[in-house]
């Protein structure tokens, strides 16, 4: 893609001769540089997993948040730019907040990811739904809840595309997690089954060796609703790949 | 009138003008729902009135919203007309948003958010929701004009609520006996207990008669029934 | 409203009742054409019916001017429907409903305009009559008046439906003269001059400066005593 590198990478709404939208996918680009979050969907429920990278023993691993609980019954993981994710949670956030408030019910997994890609897609130009950001969100997202419809997990990248996955691999490790996740990955899998799969999966892309304190994971339930693992389990689950 | 007296005090303290400007009027109208453990009958009047005049004979009052909901509302006609158009693209904003029919429950909350938006100038209508809910089962929401909301199985609203609400109270909540169980509620008995309080109202209320529309709504559709009441 | 601008909260020259009802054929609507200030017959000739498409015709009781403003903006917006060349002709459901919206709207900025509006003519092949007021009260019927017509006239029309269900043209045409002359016997706000629009299938026509006068008998006022 660098080699086709032109003039039409300046503005975030101007289409190359060949139709693409290059700060777009530049965009998608710095996904790959961020942790790997792998998402995988059961009947049971969904669970996330995120690589954490301690960049220095100094560092307080439990300060990284890379999975973030969006409503009672929706959670998210998030791979690139962390920060840029905070404004899209918040959104999500909001939008969940004010459905309840609304029509008392749970918002749907769909309807969230559709919120937030109506947020980030608005760079560019201001238009009449309110001033416009300078460039896109560096940031990929994986929504995994449940609703009406049962189990769910959505993929939502730069580009504002969001899609439903069985399971899901994103950022820097992604390519190869997500040949493991095709390879292992079936529709009747008990969530104590993913959870292993995530891990082992985890264990394969990561550079340091997997731990209780270097991953983060959580799964959305009928019964728990969203809850994250606390270290001990995440440690036995390990110990047990 | 009371609405009128708390807006511009009585009649002696107003400017001698000939006219007043009010935004609402009483256009009259009684509604009632009854729910059953797989139905639900909700019903009004058909007459629509200002005053002495009456407007028209034959005003259904009662709005679909959903295969499952049905709304009546009465009171001031213009706010009505209103608030049945402003859920209606509510309604149809939310099945495009979330690809799915709103269920009863989440009309029901709509409603009641819609209706406390305009807190401070109100829609000045009284509402009964009726539907089927997430289980198949028949619901009743009650509200007044500024959004408070309950769930019920049987209500009355409108003109004539003083005259029906204690006749349900007796017959289907089996309030004010002494060793008597409420009914079951069947389908016949609902109707029944329906045109009773419409022929009771009309003979007392001179701003609810001419017809009544029993819409009876279950799982598997709508149906709806006339009934003629007293014309004067 | 202390809001250091004020707003129409009562009418000044107005005109009184306006009178419609759906026969078999058609619809048929009229209304005197007296301007009053008050208790004064100001103005003897003003028109206050109109034809709007070849599907509508709109009159109007209330304060005159605030008929001739909206007057002028329907007839703008016929204007640009048959410019623009894209939508239907304006047909009096599509009419009735817009007035609903406008009136609404106007009484819920405390600006009313003070109108009664009926609207008669055809939607979608099927005649219809309906009515609009000042704060967005709407309804569709087969008898419609405003102000002291809906005293006089519906109870009239009514009983005349009860009688014969379907009127003729020529019954409608006599029914309503016969409302518009006790309006003119009882109404002191009513006049003898008056317009009619008939609106048929066909199209509307407007029949301009009809007149009461020869069909109405006061002679009894003579023997009428002891108010000198």
């Amino acid at each position: 893609m660098f080699l086709t590198r032109s003039e039409y990478d300046r503005g975030v709404n101007t289409f190359s001769p060949e139709g693409r939208l290059f700060q777009v996918e530049y965009a998608i680009e710095a996904i790959k540089l961020g942790s790997t979050a792998i998402g995988i969907q059961t009947s049971e429920g969904v669970v996330l997993a995120v690589e954490k990278r301690i960049t220095s023993p100094l560092m307080i691993p439990s300060t990284i948040e890379k999975i973030v609980e969006i409503d009672s019954h929706i959670g998210c993981a998030v791979s690139g730019l962390v920060a840029d994710s905070r404004t899209l949670v918040d959104h999500a956030r909001v939008e969940c907040a004010n459905h309840w408030f609304v029509y008392n019910e749970n918002m749907k997994v769909e309807s969230v990811a559709q919120a937030v890609s109506n947020l980030a897609i608005r760079f560019g130009d201001s238009d009449d739904d309110g001033p416009a950001m300078s460039r896109p969100f560096g940031v990929a997202m994986l929504f995994a809840g449940l609703d009406k419809s049962g189990t769910q997990l959505y993929h939502m990248d730069p580009s504002g595309t969001f899609l439903e996955f069985g399971a899901k691999a994103i950022g820097s490790g992604s390519e190869g997690a997500q040949q493991s996740l095709q390879e292992s990955y079936h529709k009747s899998m008990t969530l104590q089954e993913a959870l292993k799969i995530a891990l082992t999966v985890l264990k394969q892309v990561m550079e340091e060796k997997v731990s209780g304190s270097n991953v983060e994971v959580a799964a959305v339930t009928p019964e728990k609703g969203f809850h994250r693992y606390p270290q001990d389990e995440v440690e036995a689950i390990i110990s047990g790949l | 009138m009371a609405l009128e007296m708390m807006m511009s005090g009585p009649d002696y303290m107003r400017d001698p003008r000939k006219h007043q400007f009010s935004p609402y009027a009483n256009n009259g109208g009684t509604s009632v729902a009854i729910a059953g453990d797989d139905f639900v009958m909700i019903a009004s009047d058909t007459r629509l009135s200002r005053g002495f005049n009456i407007f028209s004979r034959e005003q259904d009052k009662v709005f679909p919203l959903t295969p499952k909901t049905m709304m009546a509302s009465s009171g001031c006609w213009a706010d009505v007309l209103t608030l049945n158009k402003v859920l209606q693209a509510r309604l149809t904003m939310y099945s495009h948003e979330h690809h799915d029919m709103m269920s009863t429950t989440a009309v029901a909350q709509l409603l009641s958010t819609m209706l406390y938006w305009r807190r401070f100038f109100p829609y000045y209508v009284s509402n009964i929701l009726a539907g089927i809910d997430e289980e198949g089962k028949g619901v009743v929401y009650h509200y007044d004009p500024v959004g408070h909301m309950e769930k019920l199985t049987f209500s009355a609203t409108g003109e004539s609520v003083s005259q029906i609400q204690p006749l349900l109270d007796n017959q289907i909540g089996g309030l004010n006996m002494l060793g008597v169980k409420p009914p079951t509620m069947t389908k016949d008995l609902a109707r029944q207990l329906i045109h009773d309080a419409f022929v009771s109202a009309a003979e007392r209320d001179i701003n609810t008669g001419d017809g009544i529309i029993i819409h009876t709504i279950t799982k598997d559709g709508k149906t709806e029934e006339t009934v003629k009441l007293r014309r004067d | 409203m202390n809001t250091g601008k004020s707003h129409t909260m009562y009418p000044s020259t107005s005109g009184t009742s306006v009178v419609g009802l759906v026969y078999d054929g058609g619809v048929m609507l009229a209304a005197d054409s007296l301007g009053s200030y008050g208790s004064l017959a100001r103005f003897r000739d003003v028109k206050r019916l109109f034809k709007v498409t070849d599907k509508a015709a709109l009159a109007c009781s209330g304060d005159i001017a605030d008929y001739q403003f909206i007057r002028e903006v329907i007839e703008q917006k016929v204007r640009d429907d048959v410019c623009g060349g894209y939508t239907r002709e304006l047909n009096a459901g599509a009419l009735h409903c817009w007035l609903t919206r406008v009136l609404y709207n106007r009484r819920s900025r405390f600006d009313p305009l003070w109108l009664e509006c009926v609207v008669a003519g055809y939607k979608d092949d099927e005649p219809f009559l309906g009515y609009v007021d000042k704060i967005g009260t709407a309804f569709e019927a087969k008898e419609v008046a405003t102000g002291f017509g809906l005293h006089f006239a519906v109870p009239m029309i009514r009983e005349a439906r009860e009688k014969k269900q379907n009127l003729s043209c020529d019954e409608a045409r006599k029914l309503l003269t016969e409302c518009l002359k006790v309006l003119y016997y009882r109404d002191c706000r009513a006049h003898f001059k008056y317009q009619l629009a008939d609106i048929t299938p066909e199209g509307v026509t407007i029949h301009d400066d009809l007149n009461l006068k020869k069909e109405t008998n006061w002679e009894v006022a003579n023997y009428i005593s002891g108010y000198e």
